[in-house]
């Protein structure tokens, strides 16, 4: 049994979902604690150990309308790290959003621009 | 008696819609927060106005409380907690949102807010947009709990250049006030 994690979400952090078995991790919602880095912690530990394994493949749906300049730093974090490791080639990320979102959609090209090695689909629907 | 009615008229005067002065922490913010959407949806903005108008509070709170120098402590908490005091002001003049902020910071913190915010105002949104991508990638340390970003997201939700004003409040403290334009006319 691979690692699973669900959180619901509230008016400061997102909806989260991790199921290891499926390859799946999935934020929703809006993502503003003034912590932010206290909630994530978790979640990054888990990636970090779960890069390092020898997966078939990996997505992660990032469905976010709202994060603040902290919930960024995170983000990238992750992004980063995920573009860096060995399975690289077998992550995809889909940043979705909506056509009037014009917020999050430069901010998925800025960070569609950082990552080389990883499939970043950006949508806008 | 504090004279509500005179407080009262002058929000009204002064076209002042919301107001939030007290302790600032993560679940306070998260109810004000519901509070200024409710607003904003009133209001029936643009979607991309009210998530300008919602990005500056939100980043403007969390400045506060990263820089305020006066707290209050909870009495009734037997941790002895401690949250740091500010102001928030919204208002509406026309199409255009404003927000108005107040908190106390030491003396030693005035210089580095005053350049940060100088340098801000001589970007264009281009240049901002590239300094932010920038800074995101200087330091993913938790310590630094995203500072500095806030104040540039700030600079490029805004529709004109930050304004502030810094007076002397008491021993080592400075009372520190920002003002920001949102939407309207650009």
């Amino acid at each position: 049994m691979g690692y699973k994690l669900e959180r619901e979400k509230t008016e400061l952090t997102p909806y989260v979902l991790i199921d290891e078995e499926s390859g799946l991790m999935k934020f929703e919602g809006e993502s503003y604690h003034e912590n932010i880095f206290e909630f994530f912690k978790e979640i990054r530990e888990w990636l970090t150990e779960y890069l390092k394994t020898d997966f078939d493949a990996f997505t992660f749906d990032c469905e976010l309308k709202y994060f603040n300049s902290s919930t960024v730093k995170v983000l990238l974090g992750m992004l980063l790290e995920m573009d860096s490791c060995d399975n690289c080639d077998k992550i995809t990320v889909n940043w979705i959003t909506t056509k009037n979102n014009r917020i999050i959609i430069e901010c998925g090209e800025d960070f569609e621009e950082d990552v080389e090695n990883l499939t970043f689909n950006l949508i806008a629907n | 008696m504090f004279d509500v009615m005179e407080y009262h008229k002058k929000l009204r005067e002064s076209n002042i819609t919301l107001v939030y002065s007290g302790p600032l922490w993560a679940e306070g913010i998260g109810g004000f927060a519901t509070t200024l959407k409710k607003r904003l949806e009133f209001d029936n903005l643009p979607l991309e106005t009210a998530q300008e108008v919602f990005s500056v509070f939100v980043e403007q709170m969390n400045n506060m409380l990263m820089y305020s120098a006066e707290r209050e402590y909870f009495a009734a908490d037997e941790m002895h907690s401690e949250a740091p005091k500010g102001t928030f002001i919204m208002g509406v003049r026309g199409s255009q949102y404003f927000i108005q902020t107040g908190n106390m910071v030491a003396d030693k913190t005035v210089n580095f807010l005053k350049e940060k915010i100088d340098y801000l105002n001589t970007l264009d949104r281009k240049e901002l947009r590239q300094y932010y991508k920038q800074q995101r990638l200087e330091n993913d340390n938790p310590d630094s709990k995203g500072a500095g970003l806030g104040f540039i997201e700030i600079a490029r939700r805004v529709s004109s250049k930050i304004e502030y004003t810094f007076t002397p409040y008491e021993d080592g403290y400075t009372f520190f006030t920002l003002f920001a334009t949102i939407g309207g006319e650009e």
